[in-house]
């Protein structure tokens, strides 16, 4: 397993440092898919690599090298596609973070303080909003019609796995 | 093997045990609720993986890791990285402003929804917003913020959890102030 663990490590290692030039040289406007759009090719270079290199990589020892090479290659490749689902989670939490951004607001205000309409102002339900409901058009959740907002099908299977989630969970906004 | 199959029975059970504690839980700070569940899934996983034959009664040998710790380990990450995306779901399942935005949406079909609606879902017609009604008090307590006069005020914690945002945003090239 350690084969294929160490593959997915150094593919993914690639794939930030390429991912992170790609996000200061061309400010992607749909990141997601352009993070996708560079990580799709490690898949097959996994692959090819792994058929390639020898079972111990030539610096492995003994004791790390033993099972099955299929059960090596299966769960080095998913490790490696949750590695990628977790960087794209990262992201989400430093992209879209209302509590961060809130003390970003914060930390860049006149001694550091803020009043309530001042935060709102900045940072309240009118300016997330804007923001979002553009983003969720611009990703294929919604579409516009006229001053009207209605889901796309994409759209209405994420509806309908929040409305699962909702019932299942029950956690409150407040 | 033997660590990836200990890892998704750990799991299932912090789903389930999660999903029972957040009915009953009384409080809002749900994060207690979640690392509760995946610290006692980890105990579960240790202690299997301690108390266990190699190959759980049923692994073939040429299935089974010829170490131990790579096995173990490998079990473990899978479970931090599936909790992860775990905690991150729910999270933005049932807290979201955009799952909110679509959940009402999926009810109203094809009436859809104004910019005005969507923004009064959330509180726009009252002096404080939803999201600020959930967030400041949880700041507030945990020592992020502080009220003075009418007016919030960044303590050390925070100012802390502000710079690594806004260095992480610099990171991807996303706008500090967004």
């Amino acid at each position: 397993m350690l084969k294929g663990l160490l593959l997915s490590g150094t593919l993914m290692t690639l794939w930030v440092v390429v991912q992170g030039v790609v996000f200061h040289a061309t400010a992607p406007r749909k990141a997601f898919s352009s993070m996708l759009g560079w990580f799709a090719p490690t898949i097959p270079l996994y692959l090819v690599l792994y058929w390639m290199t020898p079972a111990n990589l030539g610096v492995l020892s003994e004791g790390f090298v033993g099972a099955d090479w299929r059960l090596g290659l299966l769960n080095g490749l998913t490790v490696h596609v949750l590695l990628f689902l977790t960087a794209g989670l990262f992201y989400s939490h430093a992209d879209r973070s209302i509590t961060v951004r809130l003390l970003i607001e914060l930390s860049r205000a006149p001694r550091q303080r803020l009043t309530l309409a001042q935060m709102q102002e900045m940072c309240g339900v009118e300016v997330l909003m804007q923001d979002r409901l553009d983003i969720m058009v611009r990703n294929g959740f919604l579409v516009s019609r006229g001053s009207r907002f209605v889901l796309t099908p994409k759209g209405w299977i994420g509806g309908s796995v929040g409305r699962v989630a909702r019932r299942v969970f029950r956690m409150k906004a407040l | 093997m033997r660590g990836v199959v200990l890892a998704a029975g750990a799991f299932a059970l912090l789903v389930l045990a999660s999903a029972v504690m957040l009915r009953v839980y009384p409080g809002n700070k749900e994060f207690k609720v979640f690392l509760g569940a995946f610290a006692g899934s980890v105990v579960f996983y240790a202690a299997g993986f301690w108390v266990l034959p190699a190959d759980l009664g049923f692994i073939p040998p040429a299935w089974q890791e010829s170490s131990p710790a790579v096995d173990l380990g490998n079990g473990l990450l899978i479970l931090v990285l599936v909790f992860h995306g775990y905690w991150c779901f729910a999270y933005f399942s049932c807290l979201s402003p955009s799952m909110s935005i679509m959940v009402e949406l999926r009810r109203r079909g094809s009436d859809g929804m104004t910019e005005s609606e969507a923004l009064a879902i959330h509180g726009s017609d009252e002096p404080v917003n939803l999201i600020f009604r959930r967030r400041l008090p949880k700041l507030l307590k945990g020592g992020y913020v502080a009220e003075e006069d009418g007016a919030y005020r960044l303590l050390t914690p925070g100012q802390r959890v502000a710079s690594l945002g806004s260095f992480l945003k610099r990171l991807i090239n996303a706008q500090v102030g967004a």
